[in-house]
């Protein structure tokens, strides 16, 4: 059994030492684990500090022109980042709106997917945008579409030992980009609901919506729509297909109607300001 | 506590300070308890109240979510290290002239992020003000008196750097 503070210098010591012991947590910002910690919700007697491991800090364009970032990216740098992002600026305008810049100093892209919280910011904007997730075990790596990765309340496809090391976006395209319209009670609360939207390369739709169920809401039907029609009549369908498949919580953000109700209208004004972005490219 | 205290060394306010520290002790807990550093409040315990920011490396940070063991290489800055620097003193004037606190539980925090805010921009505007405050809660003031203060330090600040 582990002990105390762990502070590995790769992703393959982490992983075997976090293989030793099924007990001892990863730690990467801290930013909702100190405050499991500190409310007792749990009690680990050794943590595995992500903090000493280069490989997985910083922002990074692939050779086949990707985006890569390392799951110890704190939301500042996400949220500063000055590369072109397409669609995924949806996934840097996430980053900007969570918590407040104290909090966006101290958490990480990796930390923050990891814990799944379903009221987070950067899953819907991770699912539109069609992001990947990079998977490390001590004995492999794999890649996960965003999408797949969210399974359920706090919920993800990491196996017991498994850490994220990346968080993959596609290549930036000229024709891509990407909105993400946040409603919370206020500047820095979780959403009480979200809605991402983006433009992909192949010119095709897609939008997710957030803190409104389990998982990132995805419709198939809705994005097809949505492809060859903006019309307000239109949004407004699309908006009850993702209505229907809402699972809202009943809580103090909101009460689960209030919920089901903003979808359709965040919808609108994210389709809208897709357009109004799009618009305004050269 | 399950975990053995070890003896750890942190880098506050320019010199070594020892302090033992359990693995879930914070940063908050070491400053407050053993350093006798009070500055730092401890509102929530969770990150949401911002009663308790510090700065560590340049940055501002909840020392109630870091770890003190996490810290030790680190260069941690309270406000009573920073009461020195001639922004500090001018927030705390116009703090102090406008009325911007009450019971002043939250001001140490507010402080630390109205430096941080005026270090990277020296003519904030009221809803620069209020963005950069926004993760730190006040329930006397209604925040008015405050975003006041921090313009009004702002604009002493830059007379100081006008005037020879």
């Amino acid at each position: 059994m582990l002990q105390g503070l762990y502070h590995p210098k790769t992703v393959d010591e982490a992983t075997a030492l976090l293989a030793q012991d099924p007990e001892a947590k990863p730690m990467a910002g801290g930013a909702s684990l100190v405050a499991m910690l500190n409310a007792r919700v749990i009690e680990p007697a050794a943590l595995v500090s992500l903090a000493s491991i280069d490989e997985i800090k910083g922002i990074s364009v692939l050779p086949d022109g990707r985006i890569r970032i390392g799951a110890f990216t704190r939301h500042r740098e996400t949220a500063e980042c000055a590369l072109p992002l397409g669609a995924a600026a949806a996934v840097r305008q996430a980053a900007s709106l969570i918590a407040n810049a104290t909090v966006r100093n101290m958490g990480t892209i990796g930390g923050a997917i990891a814990f799944a919280d379903p009221g987070l910011d950067y899953p819907p904007a991770l699912v539109a945008a069609g992001a990947e997730v990079e998977i490390a075990s001590p004995s492999a790596r794999r890649i996960v579409p965003a999408r797949e990765f969210f399974v359920d309340w706090y919920l993800t496809a990491l196996e017991p030992g498994e850490l994220v090391v990346a968080v993959l976006l596609p290549r930036p395209s000229e024709k891509a980009h990407g909105v993400y319209i946040k409603h919370a009670r206020v500047a820095g609360d979780y959403a009480t609901a979200s809605v991402a939207a983006c433009r992909l390369g192949d010119g095709s739709v897609s939008v997710a919506v957030g803190a409104c169920g389990p998982t990132p809401i995805v419709d198939d039907a809705a994005n097809a729509l949505l492809g060859t029609d903006r019309s307000a009549a239109a949004i407004a369908e699309a908006g009850a297909l993702l209505e229907q498949l809402a699972d809202p919580l009943d809580d103090v953000r909101g009460s689960a109607d209030y919920r089901r109700q903003l979808i359709p209208r965040l919808l609108l004004r994210a389709i809208r300001t897709l357009e109004a972005a799009e618009g305004g490219k050269p | 506590m399950m975990s053995a205290n070890r003896q750890i060394t942190l880098m506050v306010n320019g010199s070594a300070s020892e302090a033992p520290a359990a693995l879930h002790d914070t940063l908050l807990t070491v400053l407050r308890d053993q350093l006798q550093l009070t500055a730092a409040k401890r509102g929530c315990n969770q990150g949401v109240c911002g009663a308790c920011t510090v700065v560590v490396d340049d940055r501002t940070v909840r020392a109630c979510l870091s770890l003190a063991q996490n810290c030790e290489h680190a260069s941690i800055s309270t406000l009573e290290g920073l009461i020195e620097q001639v922004p500090m003193q001018a927030l705390q004037r116009a703090f102090a002239k406008n009325g911007a606190f009450q019971c002043g539980f939250c001001t140490p925090g507010m402080l630390i992020s109205a430096y941080a805010l005026l270090k990277h921009n020296p003519e904030p505007d009221t809803s620069a003000v209020r963005k950069a405050l926004s993760g730190n809660l006040c329930r006397c003031t209604g925040y008015t008196k405050i975003v006041t203060a921090v313009q009004e330090a702002a604009a002493a600040l830059r007379a100081e750097v006008v005037t020879p």
